[in-house]
C-alpha cells in the first residue's frame, strides 16, 4: 500500500488530470489548499467528476449519504479518506475470505 | 417629424458598454479595429477545421489573466465568459453601485450556440476517447440560457434573467426587450446584449449552405461570396433617463426606438424584396418617434450573402425612398466576422462608436461596391462628419427574424 505522502501525490496528479482546467498544475495544489470556494474554486461539478474518477482510480465506492463534505476540504483531507476506505475495504474482503 | 406616443413614455438611455471581439477584450480594442477598417478575420484554433470547406474566422484571443480569477471561471463555457467579460466592462464603465436593489435590474441576453463549442467536444470525447476525456463539466452550460445567468451570478441581477435565440437578430431583440422593459417601469436598469462562440455546429453548417467566403467577407461587394464567423459578445447598459440622471451618470446615447418583424417564408433564405426587413425599420422608426429622413447612417446587417445583401439593399431603398442612395451604410462584418447572436449587440455598440466618434467605420476595401445594390457603403477609409446624430442598426436573421434599434448620441441638450 502506499504511503500518506505517496498517495496525496497520486491524489493531486489524478485531480490535475480529472478536472483539466487552466492554470490547474500539481504545484498548485499544496496539501492543505482549499479545493472549493476561495481556494482553488472548485464546485459541485468537479466534486462529482472527482468522486466518478476515485471510484476508478482505487476499485472504492463513495455513497453521497455516507461521505461527509469536509472529505473534500483538501489534498489532505481527501488522501485522509482513500486510505481510511482501502483499509476498510482490505479488511473486509480479509473477513469475506475467512 | 412624427409625432409619436413614444415621446411620452419613458426615456432610456445607454451608460455602458462592453464587448469582447476577435479585436480583443474591451470596447477599445474593437473601436480601434472598426475605425481602421482593418479586418479581424484570418486563421483560427478553436477548433480543428481541417476536414471544413473553408479556414478562417474571426477568433477572440485569449482572454487577460485578471478575468481568469473571476470565481468560478473554470466553469463557463467561451460563450458565457465573453458575456461575463464584457457585462463586468459595461457595469464598471456605467459606475452601478453593488449590489443593486433586488427589483432594480434585470438581464436580456441573447445566444445562439451557448455551449455548444463545449458540448462538441464533450460528444468528441465520449466517442473517441483517445483524444481527450469526456469531463462532464463541459456540459455545466451548455444551455442557451448560461450566458445570461452567468451575467446574472456574478452581477447579482435578481429581477428578470431573460433569453432570446432568433438566431441572427436575437441581441437587438434582446435589446428590444430590455427597451420594452424599462419604459413600462418594470426595471430601472438592464444589462443586455449577446453572446456566441465559434463552434463546429455552426461552421459546419453555414459552409454546408455555402454560406462561408473562403476569404475575409465582403459585404455590398459585387464579389461577394458569403459571410464569415466570428465570435465575441456585446454587453449595453440600459437604464431610465431619470435614474441614470438620479445618480449622476453620463449617457452614453440614447436608445430611440425598437422594431421587430419576420419575413414568414423561408429557413435560411430572406425574402428578396425586403419587405418586412424594411417594416421593422419603419415601426423602429415610428417607435422612435422619427422619419427615415432624421437617420444619419445605416449599421447594416450587411453578411455578405449575395442574397441578404440584395434583400437588405431592396429593404434601404423601401424605408428611405429618394435617400437611399445617400445613407451612409457601415457593415461592421467586414471587421469582426458574424457573430451569429452576439451581431445586434456588437453592431449596436460600433453604432455608439461612430455616434460618439463623429466617425463611419470603414469595411476593408477588397474591390468595388456591388452597383446594382445602390448602397452608399464606408469603405477602405473611415468618414468623419460633425453631424452624426442619429442611425440605425439593423439586423436580419434566419427564419426572417428581423429587428431595427434607433440610436441617438448623447450631448447636453439630449436632456431636455
Amino acid at each position: 500500500m502506499l504511503n500518506e505522502v505517496e498517495l496525496r501525490q497520486e491524489l493531486k496528479a489524478l485531480i490535475v488530470q480529472t478536472l483539466r482546467f487552466e492554470g490547474l498544475t500539481a504545484d498548485r495544489l499544496a496539501d492543505d489548499t482549499p479545493l472549493f470556494g476561495e481556494g482553488l474554486g472548485l464546485d459541485s461539478v468537479d466534486a462529482l467528476e472527482l468522486v466518478v474518477a476515485l471510484e476508478k482510480a482505487y476499485g472504492i465506492t463513495i455513497r453521497s449519504h455516507e461521505v461527509d463534505k469536509s472529505v473534500f476540504t483538501s489534498v489532505d483531507s481527501l488522501g485522509k479518506f482513500v486510505a481510511r476506505t482501502l483499509v476498510a475495504a482490505s479488511t473486509e474482503s480479509a473477513v469475506n475470505a475467512q | 417629424m412624427l409625432s409619436s406616443p413614444g415621446r411620452q413614455q419613458r426615456r432610456v438611455v445607454v451608460t455602458g458598454l462592453g464587448a469582447v471581439t476577435p479585436a480583443g477584450w474591451g470596447v477599445k480594442a474593437f473601436a480601434q479595429a472598426i475605425l481602421s477598417g482593418r479586418t479581424t478575420i484570418g486563421g483560427f484554433t478553436r477548433f480543428d477545421h481541417v476536414a471544413q470547406r473553408t479556414h478562417i474566422a474571426g477568433e477572440v484571443p485569449p482572454e487577460p489573466p485578471t478575468l481568469r480569477r473571476v470565481r468560478g471561471w473554470h466553469r463557463l463555457s467561451n460563450t458565457d465568459r465573453f458575456a461575463v467579460g464584457s457585462a463586468l466592462e459595461a457595469s464598471q464603465q456605467a459606475g452601478l453601485a453593488w449590489p443593486l436593489a433586488d427589483a432594480d435590474a434585470a438581464v436580456f441576453f441573447a445566444s445562439s450556440t451557448g455551449g455548444l463549442l463545449e458540448t462538441e467536444r464533450f460528444v468528441h470525447a465520449l466517442f473517441d476517447p483517445g483524444v481527450a476525456t469526456a469531463t462532464r463539466g463541459l456540459l455545466a452550460s451548455y444551455s442557451l440560457s448560461s450566458p445570461a445567468e452567468a451575467i446574472a451570478r456574478r452581477l447579482g441581477v435578481t429581477a428578470a434573467v431573460e433569453t432570446v435565440s432568433s438566431a441572427c437578430a436575437a441581441s437587438a431583440l434582446a435589446i428590444e426587450q430590455a427597451l420594452r422593459a424599462i419604459r413600462r417601469g418594470e426595471v430601472e436598469v438592464a444589462f443586455t446584449g449577446g453572446s456566441d462562440c465559434l463552434c463546429v455546429t455552426t461552421y459546419a453548417g453555414f459552409n454546408a449552405l455555402r454560406a462561408v467566403d473562403e476569404h475575409p467577407c465582403r459585404p455590398f461587394r459585387a464579389d461577394r461570396a458569403g459571410l464569415s464567423l466570428g465570435e465575441g459578445a456585446a454587453v449595453l447598459v440600459l437604464e431610465s433617463l431619470d435614474h441614470a440622471v438620479a445618480r449622476g451618470a453620463a449617457p452614453l446615447a440614447e436608445l430611440m426606438g425598437a422594431g421587430a418583424s419576420c419575413d414568414a417564408s423561408h429557413m435560411t433564405a430572406p425574402n428578396p424584396d425586403g419587405y418586412w426587413a424594411a417594416e421593422a425599420m419603419r415601426r423602429a422608426l415610428a417607435d422612435a418617434g422619427l422619419d427615415s429622413s432624421a437617420i444619419d447612417f445605416l449599421n447594416a446587417h450587411g453578411t455578405a450573402t449575395p442574397l441578404n445583401d440584395a434583400a437588405e439593399a431592396a429593404a434601404i431603398g423601401l424605408v428611405f425612398g429618394d435617400r437611399a442612395h445617400a445613407v451612409p451604410v457601415e457593415a461592421t462584418k467586414g471587421v469582426v466576422g458574424h457573430l451569429l447572436g452576439a451581431a445586434g449587440a456588437v453592431e449596436a455598440v460600433a453604432t455608439i462608436v461612430s455616434l460618439r466618434a463623429g466617425t463611419l467605420h470603414p469595411t476593408p476595401e477588397s474591390g468595388p461596391v456591388d452597383d446594382a445594390l445602390g448602397v452608399d457603403l464606408v469603405l477602405g477609409r473611415p468618414r468623419t462628419s460633425s453631424t452624426l446624430r442619429t442611425a440605425m442598426s439593423a439586423n436580419l436573421g434566419f427564419g426572417g427574424a428581423n429587428a431595427a434599434l434607433v440610436l441617438r448620441r448623447w450631448s447636453e441638450e439630449s436632456e431636455s
